[in-house]
């Protein structure tokens, strides 16, 4: 885009990521719909196959642990959690950058969501579910996991409602269940479309069965406009309330480098920070694939990256802080605890993380890089490799590192945690190749209300343009 | 009073804030007696006051920066505003001298012999010194000072050039100068109210204060356009869709505020560590436990359920009660983390809070109008001045 012009669409209110000259209604229906509507392409079947065997190996690990107990782990006496939380937390960090899409940037009125929400929002339920594995088959009798739940029972026996454990079981099921009637509200109209160019009867009938009847009349329109303001406003506090309570899980301990108070701000940009970077993986090897790049502009991919720039610049001041106030505490097992991370045993870590998430994303700064596909790619694996580490840094520093010296250990992974890890990595691809073979990958009406086409007072070219 | 909608300008208003600035000196000497009658109490509440009116500026700080960041359209229109509040920092500079006169009394770490006697405090003595703590409060006015004439400037130079690229050069110098802001306002509140107690220690503090700040930022900028409006002044330029938007930040920022202050009431609870609860009990003591309640109620649960309907935000009358009502919380909530240092064992109010609130006002609020009428209200070539007066919420 020539200067002149870059400079009305950035000043003009008018700004769009989308370039109307290549869209239009029919054409992002056949787009989208083609995806699914084509033969299956040989590379899908190649990525299913690999996702899958994944998923295999992440059954195996599961089956292995419930056969043989948590002690296949490589847990020890003072790291007593290891990967399976930070596993947890990891994915269910990803989680966020979905709904913060869907919900916050809705309410914010960025139009700019409409290319990407669709697939962040299936991006985040498959990393829930990817998440609850974890804290599931961590509580060694898997066949008493249920005791999680708050089951009236003859015995008595409730779940301690204090531990942030228990919370973490609400929230996330909360979360999971808000997440998943949002993303299928959004979803009605586009499931409507396909179901009207089916051509099998039995495609027909499910896609009918889905869209729950849809006709696109008016006043059907008003409902569901409503209905997706209100789940958008009951998803917004959901993305900074769970991970919220994820970070009580460390911050109401007393563990020093776990007890610090700026825990539940800083686990909910890290989450944001992470969840983006994965968003942007998964968005440029999709418009790669599908040939999106005229959906899925440059535009977008620079403002994911802004935003990740600034979350990444809050968990680095949240790493500032806490080392600042370990020493201004004068409390010398806070101190202890900060100063192991840096250059303790776990040193490597700690700079891999404050590499990865810190400086790395500094890189964003410059705006050719911001819009240079491979950067952007390859920064946002690390991001997702740097905020693993910071879980991990947090995780097992502190533990194996406590109050008494004499229990002091050093905590390393057996196959079987990273057998489990990299398997969660299948079912998560799994079931997101599922989601782009079968359901629109890209919310066709949503695109559709942001193209200038759609606003009443536009003008056709070539007609009547003030 | 004549409005020019063309320039956007105000006219024969003759000497605009002469009231203000009777009120502001007048107080200020009323409170120079507190001086040497209790000089103690003069500071504190000096300092209470000072912090409620310096948060505000440094809230227009932000807003403009943000507002430049986001490349928001809504708020061009306010935008002005904003600026015009964030121009009131060198004010506030001029206002923190007496604070570094009043060290002594405010802050035990600045007495060595309290130091030496104190393992804790000795520990803390490479920052918390008398020096450091000067140097680092002429830092941060110096870098809020020209961070806002910067972009203070840039922004009058675009009412007359018609430039975009000023805008976007404001935009480069927002993305720095926030970094900047985030350290700044964070080691501020370490410094100034933090430290009172100097013992005890908080990682969320400086957000914690940040939500507040902007909060009252929020709400004075709403009095403000209220004021305007009832004088007939850019009452079609800011249209209620504008309001609504002002409503749902300062909603979404009381909710933030909340979020702040639980995230660190609740962890502290719940470790239940002496060290730390030990500042909570000190504002759970006697009378004090009022003023902790207050909070609770008055500066979350009530404005959230009062803000929380959509059309509400349309309602002149009920932001203005509650844009005045949050101010008053927000000053209460400086005081509830000011005074438990000095008055330990219950509230004791003393006029020297409300001299000092009024002296320190009269005169921001003096300045305030003297620069907003030398000036169009609104930056008048902005691009996207015509959007945003369009805008629908």
């Amino acid at each position: 885009m020539a200067n002149g012009t870059e400079n009305i669409a950035e000043y003009s209110g008018t700004e769009q990521a989308l370039d109307p000259d290549k869209l239009s209604f029919r054409g992002i229906t056949d787009k989208i719909s083609g995806i699914t509507e084509r033969r299956t392409p040989p590379v899908w079947f190649v990525a299913f196959g690999a996702a899958f065997s994944l998923f295999l190996v992440l059954l195996g690990s599961i089956g292995y642990l419930i056969w043989e107990g948590v002690g296949i782990w490589g847990l020890n006496n003072p790291v007593g959690w290891g990967w399976a939380i930070i596993n947890f937390v990891w994915w269910v960090g990803i989680g966020h950058a979905g709904t913060l899409i869907s919900a916050i940037l809705f309410l914010l009125r960025q139009r700019w969501r409409t290319s990407i929400n669709r697939f962040a929002e299936a991006m985040t339920l498959f990393a829930i579910l990817c998440a609850l594995i974890f804290p599931g088959i961590h509580v060694g009798r898997i066949w008493v996991a249920y005791w999680m739940a708050p089951l009236p029972n003859q015995m008595s026996m409730w779940p301690n409602f204090r531990s942030p454990l228990l919370w973490d079981v609400f929230a996330v099921s909360t979360y999971f269940t808000a997440s998943l009637l949002f993303w299928y509200t959004g979803l009605i109209p586009d499931l409507a479309t396909f179901r009207d160019r089916a051509k099998k009867k039995i495609k027909k009938l499910i896609f009918g069965i889905l869209s729950l009847g849809w006709r696109g009349g008016n006043r059907q329109w008003r409902h569901y406009e409503l209905a997706y303001l209100i789940l958008a406003g009951i998803s917004t506090p959901l993305v900074l309330s769970v991970h919220s309570v994820v970070s009580t899980d460390f911050a109401v301990s007393i563990l020093p480098g776990w007890h610090t108070t700026i825990f539940p701000p800083y686990f909910v940009a890290g989450a944001i920070f992470s969840g983006f970077a994965m968003v942007v993986t998964l968005t440029i090897i999709a418009r790669k694939i599908f040939s999106l790049d005229h959906i899925i502009t440059l535009d977008h991919l620079e403002k994911m990256n802004k935003i990740m720039l600034l979350t990444g610049m809050m968990v680095g001041y949240a790493y500032s802080i806490e080392f600042f106030i370990a020493w201004y505490s004068g409390n010398i097992y806070e101190q202890f605890a900060f100063l192991n991370r840096a250059f303790g045993n776990y040193s490597w870590a700690y700079w891999i993380m404050i590499s990865c998430n810190v400086l790395i994303p500094q890189i964003f700064w410059v705006k050719r890089w911001r819009r240079a596909v491979p950067v952007m790619f390859v920064a946002s694996i690390i991001i997702n490799i740097g905020m693993w580490f910071e879980r991990f840094v947090i995780v097992v520093t502190s533990l194996s590192r406590d109050f008494l010296p004499a229990n002091w250990d050093y905590y390393r992974p057996t196959f079987w945690d990273i057998s489990t890890f990299v398997g969660s990595f299948g079912l998560f691809f799994t079931l997101f190749l599922l989601f782009i073979r079968l359901l629109p990958m890209i919310s066709m009406t949503e695109i559709k209300g942001v193209l200038p086409q759609a606003d009443p007072y536009h003008h056709c070219p070539g007609g009547h343009n003030e | 009073m004549e409005f020019d909608k063309e320039t956007y300008r105000v006219s024969g208003i003759g000497n605009p804030g002469r009231n203000p600035l009777i009120i502001g000196i007048a107080f200020l000497a009323l409170s120079l007696v507190g001086y040497f009658i209790d000089s103690g109490q003069l500071f504190h509440s000096y300092l209470i006051a000072f912090t409620f009116w310096c948060t505000i500026s440094l809230g227009g700080l932000f807003f403009v920066m943000i507002h430049y960041l986001t490349n928001a359209t809504w708020s061009v229109v306010v935008r002005r505003i904003g600026e015009n509040i964030m121009a009131l920092l060198p004010v506030m500079a001029a206002f923190a001298i007496p604070i570094l006169v009043g060290i002594g009394n405010l802050y035990h770490w600045s007495h060595s012999d309290m130091v030496q006697s104190d393992h804790l405090l000795k520990g803390k003595s490479p920052y918390l010194n008398t020096t450091f703590f000067i140097i680092r409060m002429v830092v941060y006015f110096a870098v809020w000072i020209l961070l806002s004439r910067y972009l203070y400037k840039l922004s009058l130079r675009q009412d007359t050039e018609h430039h975009d690229y000023l805008l976007r050069k404001a935009a480069k110098a927002s993305a720095p100068g926030m970094i900047l802001f985030a350290v700044t306002i964070t080691f501020f509140s370490f410094d100034l109210l933090m430290s009172l107690d100097a013992h005890w220690y908080s990682t969320i503090f400086g957000v914690y204060i940040f939500a507040g700040s902007f909060l009252s930022l929020l709400s004075f900028m709403t009095i403000n356009i209220i004021f305007l409006r009832k004088r007939g002044i850019l009452a079609d330029t800011i249209t209620l869709e504008h309001f609504r938007d002002l409503g749902k930040l300062i909603f979404a920022f009381l909710i933030f505020w909340g979020y702040m202050a639980f995230s660190q009431y609740f962890l502290i609870w719940y470790g239940n560590i002496p060290e730390e609860t030990v500042w909570f009990l000190h504002r759970w003591d006697g009378s004090w436990k009022t003023i902790s309640l207050i909070l609770v109620f008055g500066h979350f649960v009530i404005p959230f359920f009062v803000l929380f309907p959509m059309e509400i935000k349309k309602n002149i009358p009920v932001m203005l009660v509650m844009s005045v009502w949050i101010l008053i919380m927000h000053w209460i909530d400086i005081y509830w983390l000011v005074m438990p240092s000095f008055h330990s064992h219950g509230i004791h109010f003393s006029w020297m809070d409300l001299t000092t609130l009024a002296g320190i006002g009269g005169i921001f609020i003096w300045r305030f109008l003297r620069i907003a009428y030398s000036r169009p209200l609104v930056s008048v070539n902005d691009p996207r001045l015509e959007s945003s007066i369009k805008i629908i919420s």
